[in-house]
């Protein structure tokens, strides 16, 4: 795998996440207790023997750069090749913001020239999966084809609106992609991710850009199997994933990895996930304390209640105070005799004494970044 | 040629810690775990990482595998970087002769080339014993400030205690006078705590005399200490008072795990200033089921909670299944308690399976120990203090 490339692209659209992405990418979004989006995509491309890794920034990125550092936590900080951090720049051509894909991946022309890999894997970041991307970029590679696309016929990840849906024959080759419909024609999801090789990447790329063309789905994806003119086809991918485009996605995720079946799909013991490592102590429970069906991670102290729940490090949850249904992130308290129902905290988000917060199950009450309530 | 260092740490990390029994069987003592989710090498380490000294060798000797596996590159502590780090020294074979460390100088004595690369002013000699959050920076200031040829750190222990310790007895400004190993009448409850810093010079000197000694037992605390007082050098008493655990026997271990659930914790280790920097074995959240209860415990990434756990350690990985009873016990990483068993007062060393209905301990007397990788079969019962192993007969 030492001739593939990774190169995930953080610029989603992220208004449904509400305040949660105020001040962060959707890749940076805190997840499963102790880990960021991100995490997945670049610990799959990891495990997957690759070891050039570029991530195109976008808005709100410090929090995003700050998390992935030099890379050491992937392995990804050696002499050749490691990890790229590609913000966004001011250049004759590019004024930071880019409208589409094709306009991000231009702007980083350089980075994809200079590398050396032969083939490249590429993904969104709003996607979770924890995939073998090795048998991915093998089956592109036995089946010679110029761009496999990875799919899933998970009924959840299908969004009316949203999302691009491919059709495909009995040869797997893709016949039809359909973006944005009302109503998806077809039940295949096309996950974000393909395989390509590097220098057709840059030619597509180049031609579409300077037709003044933004959307790699719609200008680049849909016309090349309209036009026949290229061999694309498509590698279904088995595992669970998880779109996080909304605070409902996300929080439906959240409750979801509660289940020791479901999170099984997501932590493997063949394909570790790595972090930043924060070096809290393990989580403290009391005498008091009652956990029922939750999710913790290290430098909790619990005297309190917590049901169905996922709290982050450092999250304090206060004698007699009850928490149901709930995210906590990083450093957040709930003090003394307080009651939440389905709410998110935000990191250090604190919850004063006596306080009662319930939110809709469908549509959880999201508190920002250090409120204090 | 390496740039000058003020001071160099060197760990001694070769003891075999036979009192730990089967715990050190196959790991070496500085390499067994600790607090949920360290190692006891971990406490010395990150004390030196966030004491500002950057530069450590570590002498290891019996079973080292484990140990330099786990220390790796230094990444955990910082201590991967280029001028500096973090160093395995294993005793090699030299031109003139190879062999093991005889004793603690020897050890040191056998890495004076090590040392000399940084040209240092002073050097720190650590053990990998004990539970503790020291600055040595400010050790190594009063060092400085007093003009010593060399500092021990010393704790006050109860009178009663004295005569099993290594005492010093000083003057009022701290000077040291005489030293006692477990004096029968104590003069000063001032105990040694194996932390040493000398002027590289003056060690180097006594260091190669020693050597050339040949009824020297080569050790610092029976021969190159009672030579430099003798000597009339300048050797001073450093008080430490903060939490210092010893670590050197099962009972120990056990307390010292015990102490992390007291109520306030006596060392404290939520200060984000003085972190204690562990390797992570990038696990997910730990998980508590519905119908579990837990109380009183430290549980750390990568558990599941099926059963009953109360006043106990849990390390990452560990998996309590439902109906399974665990009691004022530390569970090492990947062990499994399974349905119905219990654990009682013991210590569960690493990847051990306690399966079905097996009882593991008791409510008094001395601590249980299941060794790495035992499994304990369904039904067997362990009593009080016995120890595990792969020749147990169940």
């Amino acid at each position: 795998m030492k001739d593939v490339m990774g190169v995930v692209y953080t610029g989603e659209n992220d208004a449904r996440l509400r305040e949660l992405t105020i001040t962060r990418a959707i890749a940076a979004m805190p997840v499963a207790g102790r880990f960021r989006v991100i995490d997945f995509l670049v610990s799959s491309m990891v495990n997957g023997g690759m070891k050039n890794i570029g991530v195109i920034m976008q808005k709100n990125y410090h929090s995003l750069m700050d998390h992935l550092g030099s890379g050491k936590e992937w392995d990804l900080h050696g002499k050749n090749d490691g990890l790229h951090i590609l913000p966004p720049f001011l250049t004759r051509e590019n004024v930071g913001l880019y409208p589409g894909l094709l306009d991000a991946l231009r702007s980083n022309n350089n980075y994809l020239i200079r590398s050396k890999q032969e083939t490249l894997v590429l993904s969104n970041s709003n996607i979770i999966y924890n995939a073998h991307l090795d048998e991915l970029v093998n089956f592109y590679k036995d089946t010679n084809a110029d761009i496999t696309l990875m799919y899933t016929k998970d009924p959840t990840m299908k969004r009316d609106e949203y999302g691009t849906y491919i059709a495909v024959d009995k040869s797997g080759n893709v016949t039809d992609i359909e973006v944005q419909p009302t109503h998806p024609t077809y039940d295949n999801t096309y996950m974000q991710v393909f395989v390509i090789k590097r220098e057709l990447l840059i030619e597509l790329v180049d031609k579409a850009v300077a037709h003044g063309m933004h959307s790699m789905d719609k200008d680049v994806l849909l016309r090349l199997v309209q036009d026949k003119s290229a061999k694309i086809n498509a590698y279904e991918y088995k595992g669970k994933c998880w779109q996080i485009d909304s605070v409902q996605s996300y929080f439906s995720f959240s409750m979801e990895i509660l289940d020791p079946k479901l999170r099984k799909g997501l932590f493997r013991d063949d394909l570790p996930v790595y972090t930043k490592v924060r070096d809290e102590m393990p989580s403290y429970y009391g005498d008091q304390a009652v956990a029922i069906n939750s999710l913790m991670a290290d430098g909790c102290q619990i005297e309190g209640t917590v049901e169905n729940s996922i709290l982050f490090r450092g999250v304090k949850i206060a004698p007699n105070a009850h928490v149901k249904n709930c995210i906590i992130m990083q450093d957040g308290q709930v003090h003394e005799g307080a009651y939440i129902e389905n709410c998110i905290l935000d990191k250090q988000a604190i919850i004063k004494r006596n306080a009662r917060l319930i939110g809709p199950s469908a549509y959880p009450i999201v508190i920002g970044k250090d409120v204090v309530i | 040629m390496l740039r000058k260092k003020t001071c160099v740490a060197m760990l001694l990390a070769g003891g075999q810690g036979s009192r730990l029994g089967i715990l050190t069987k196959d790991v070496a003592k500085p390499a067994v775990p600790y607090g949920g989710k360290y190692r006891i090498i971990d406490f010395p380490l990150s004390n030196c990482t966030n004491s500002g000294i950057d530069t450590v060798g570590v002498l290891t000797q019996y079973q080292p595998l484990e140990l330099n596996s786990y220390i790796g590159s230094g990444a955990p502590w910082d201590l991967d970087i280029s001028n500096g780090g973090v160093f395995v020294l294993p005793p090699y074979q030299k031109a003139k002769s190879g062999e093991w460390y005889r004793g603690t100088a020897n050890a040191i004595y056998q890495n004076i080339a090590f040392i000399q690369q940084y040209n240092p002013d002073y050097v720190l000699i650590l053990s990998g014993d004990h539970i503790y959050k020291m600055d040595y920076n400010a050790m190594l200031n009063f060092h400085i400030r007093h003009g010593a040829d060399a500092t021990i750190a010393v704790r006050p222990v109860p009178w009663e205690e004295a005569s099993r310790f290594g005492i010093m007895n000083t003057d009022s400004e701290d000077r040291i006078i005489e030293f006692e190993e477990k004096p029968k009448n104590p003069k000063s409850n001032k105990a040694s705590m194996g932390v040493y810093i000398f002027t590289w010079e003056k060690l180097y000197k006594y260091l190669t005399e020693d050597e050339a000694d040949k009824k020297s037992s080569n050790d610092f605390g029976k021969n190159i200490i009672p030579n430099m007082l003798n000597d009339k050098q300048v050797m001073m008493a450093y008080n430490f008072t903060g939490y210092w655990k010893d670590v050197g026997t099962i009972e120990s271990l056990w307390e010292a795990n015990m102490d992390l659930l007291e109520n306030p914790m006596p060392i404290d280790m939520h200060d984000k200033k003085w972190r204690i920097f562990a390797k992570n074995p990038g696990m997910p959240p730990h998980f508590i089921a519905k119908g579990a209860t837990v109380s009183d415990t430290l549980i750390t990434e990568g558990c599941e909670v099926y059963g009953n756990v109360n006043h106990s350690i849990l390390f990452a990985g560990v998996i309590i299944e439902k109906g399974a009873q665990v009691e004022s016990s530390v569970i090492m990483p990947g062990s499994v308690i399974k349905r119905g068993a219990v654990v009682r007062r013991a210590i569960v060393a690493e990847r051990a399976v306690v399966s079905a209905g097996a009882v593991v301990g008791e409510d008094e007397g001395n601590i249980a120990v299941i060794g790495q990788g035992i499994t304990v079969p369904a039904g067997a019962s362990v009593p009080a203090g016995q120890q595990v192993d792969e020749s147990y007969t169940f």
